[in-house]
């Protein structure tokens, strides 16, 4: 790292209440992950991150069904942590960061009192957007000659939910432009939108195969810094698919008609747009032009004079 | 005395003399702070100008989405004045550069043409195209090249409107040009080719350098284009981005289903053994060499290293899907948020700004209208300019269509 460089890492957990709470109740074994191993896990890679420089910076954010929560660095610090931290011997900076995001997690979870219906998907493009917006207040922090790298580590455990796709695809707009990577540790079923995100913004994607070595794979995949990525042997890149899905039957097409208008992508040609409702103009046949047929009836054929 | 904003109003042309209005005291506008720059006054009245843009956009206005665009810069002789520093030529080159990646990052399906003036004369210097390194690359030779004689706007029209009737009619034929003179040097009658342009569909707007002209203004208010006059750099630089969002689409652009290719990216594979080939984009260059991987074409299978192209050989258009995604935004346009000072703000509402969580100082806090949350100005500035969605929206689930 380079004087006057300073890394950032904003982690974003997925505490998805439903998803959580589903995997505990199908799990057989009591010795199987639950929310708390993972918290577990995530402390020690935060520790580990900060304990590689005195220059890294990290935060937590934790993304939930119906908000998203910044665990860490809090607006407001609790004066009853500082008291607590002076009595033990940890080292104080990760004593501060643990304790806080156990204290807001616990907060987050209990304080959850949703009076309209219960959804069942992240609100990860919304954890995204508000990770981009507290990198670029620190990024305006720093003067010249002063540079943050950051990046974004997503841990998922829900399920994509399509409703977000143009939000998501913003968020992921913005991190490129921003130079942000965007890497995803995915603990359940693979997800096509965070394939996409990793891959537009240089990061790296992997789907855990066992969740008990959570910690394991973000400490060998996660946690080097961006400079070390080229001399690492990490996961392959997976081959994302980019085709696009036309409007009206959602499969994936090679060759498709696009509406000038609103851009919405169709598999067969149509004279109306379904979305936008514009009538295409239809390319006419080349007319041929009847000139010599009209000139052999003048010449050849009976002609009637009009004067007579 | 500058003017401050260059309106396309008509009523202006019936209205009096300007000397026969009233007192405008332009002075008082400008502010001096404790150090005596002007600095905070401009960035005001540029900050200003920016809301009341998001806010005159027009909703529900079929937008030109693929655009042909010719970018005409003025290489005469008042280009090498030095009221813009290091010289006028010099930092319109320099913000070009920004304003054409901006250019293919918000509209990646579409083409840019470079075109330079001077000695009364106009020379295309690059072509219509959709690759921005190689437009980026010519512009960098210009920097060493001398400006002289005068411009000819009859001749740069002229030159664009040649390579632009021949575009196919759903796209939106546009010329940027760049002023610095107050003079133009034209062989002919210039209304003749206005009136040419506008009956070609193409809609000239001007940035002027120096001051305001009669035939651009008359130029751009006949073709539906804008005309304005720099205040200074960074007034600059913001009136060439503002180019980069897609006009609205004029009454004559027809609509129609473009027929275009998504290739994915494949390994050319024979069973175990890897069949290496060669690529269309870099024949003829020093850089051809056999690869295995590429973007094929889904019509007549010639290879591509890059997206989004053109095939040369069947005229597809090849894209990607996120390339489309990225003009979607320009469909669902995000609202100013509500102005309010920061003693009026709701008390239930958290002091701490949505977005990046830091304290809200004042005056001034933004609250988004659908989600009621409240901003500071840094977070307003980049949710509008490059998030272009609400983090409270997309937290309280409110879509872009609700009320």
């Amino acid at each position: 790292m380079a004087e006057g460089e300073e890394n950032l890492m904003v982690v974003i957990v997925d505490c998805n209440p439903v998803w959580w709470g589903r995997r505990q109740q199908q799990q057989a074994e009591p010795s199987q992950i639950v929310l708390s191993h993972c918290l577990d896990a995530i402390q020690v890679f935060v520790n580990s991150y900060l304990m590689l420089s005195h220059r890294n910076r990290v935060a937590v954010i934790a993304s939930h069904t119906s908000k998203t929560h910044f665990l860490y660095p809090k607006n407001v610090p609790d004066p009853r942590l500082d008291q607590r931290r002076g009595e033990d011997g940890r080292y104080e900076q990760f004593a501060t960061v643990d304790d806080t995001v156990v204290e807001e997690i616990k907060h987050l979870m209990t304080s959850d009192t949703t009076n309209s219906e219960l959804k069942t998907d992240t609100l990860l493009a919304g954890s995204l957007a508000v990770a981009l917006c507290y990198i670029h207040r620190l990024e305006k922090e720093y003067q010249a000659g002063q540079q943050l790298n950051s990046r974004v580590l997503v841990i998922k455990a829900a399920e994509d939910s399509p409703s977000q796709y143009m939000n998501l695809m913003n968020v992921i707009f913005t991190a490129q432009k921003q130079n942000v990577v965007i890497d995803a540790c995915i603990l359940d079923k693979e997800s096509g939108l965070l394939q996409q995100a990793s891959d537009i913004t240089g990061g790296v994607y992997l789907k855990i195969p066992q969740m008990s070595g959570l910690l394991q794979y973000l400490l060998w995949v996660f946690l080097p810094d961006l400079s070390m990525r080229e001399v690492m042997a990490l996961p392959p890149k997976v081959q994302v698919d980019y085709r696009a899905a036309c409007f009206c039957h959602r499969t994936l097409i090679d060759v498709g008609y696009v509406c000038s208008v609103c851009l919405s992508i169709f598999c067969s040609f149509s004279p109306i747009c379904s979305t936008c409702e514009t009538a295409f103009k239809l390319a006419k046949p080349p007319m041929f032009k009847s000139k010599k047929r009209k000139k052999s009836i003048q010449n050849g054929g009976p002609s009637t004079s009009l004067l007579q | 005395m500058c003017r401050l904003e260059t309106k396309m109003a008509d009523e202006e042309v019936e209205k009096t003399y300007r000397w026969e209005g009233d007192y405008e005291k332009t002075w008082e506008v400008l502010q001096e702070d404790a150090a005596g720059s002007l600095q905070a006054s401009v960035d005001d009245i540029i900050h200003r100008a920016k809301r009341r843009r998001l806010q005159d956009r027009q909703l529900n206005v079929r937008l030109g989405m693929m655009r042909h665009l010719f970018v005409v810069v003025d290489m005469s002789q008042s280009m090498e004045d030095q009221d813009l520093k290091p010289t006028r030529i010099l930092v319109t080159l320099k913000l070009l550069e920004n304003f054409i990646e901006e250019y293919f990052d918000q509209n990646p399906i579409s083409q840019l043409g470079i075109i330079t003036t001077k000695n009364k004369r106009a020379e295309k210097l690059t072509d219509l195209g959709g690759n921005p390194k190689r437009h980026i690359t010519q512009l960098k030779t210009l920097a060493n090249t001398s400006c002289v004689g005068e411009p000819s706007i009859m001749n740069s029209l002229d030159l664009a409107a040649q390579t632009l009737k021949h575009m196919p009619t759903h796209t939106s034929r546009e010329v940027l040009i760049i002023m610095g003179s107050l003079t133009t040097c034209d062989p002919g009658d210039i209304n003749i080719t206005i009136k040419m342009v506008k009956d070609l569909n193409i809609r000239c707007s001007v940035i002027g350098l120096a001051a305001e002209v009669q035939v651009c203004k008359k130029l751009c208010s006949t073709t539906n284009g804008t005309y304005s006059i720099i205040l200074e750099d960074t007034h600059f630089k913001d009136l060439l981005l503002e180019h980069c969002t897609p006009p609205p689409a004029t009454v004559n652009t027809d609509s129609s289903l473009i027929k275009m290719g998504f290739p994915q990216h494949t390994v050319s594979q024979d069973h175990d053994s890897v069949k290496p080939s060669m690529c269309m984009c870099h024949q003829d260059t020093e850089a051809q060499s056999f690869t295995p991987s590429g973007y094929f074409c889904p019509q007549c299978h010639a290879k591509y290293c890059e997206l989004p192209v053109e095939c040369k050989i069947c005229g597809l258009t090849l894209v990607s899907a996120p390339h489309l995604a990225r003009s979607y935004h320009h469909f669902f346009p995000l609202e100013n948020f509500r102005e309010i000072p920061l003693e009026e703000l709701d008390s239930e509402l958290s002091r701490f700004c949505t977005g990046c969580q830091v304290q809200l100082k004042g005056p001034m806090v933004y609250c988004c209208t659908r989600c009621t949350r409240p901003f500071c100005i840094d977070c307003d500035l980049f949710i509008h300019e490059t998030l272009h969605s609400c983090p409270g929206c997309i937290n309280k689930r409110i879509g872009p269509n609700s009320s």
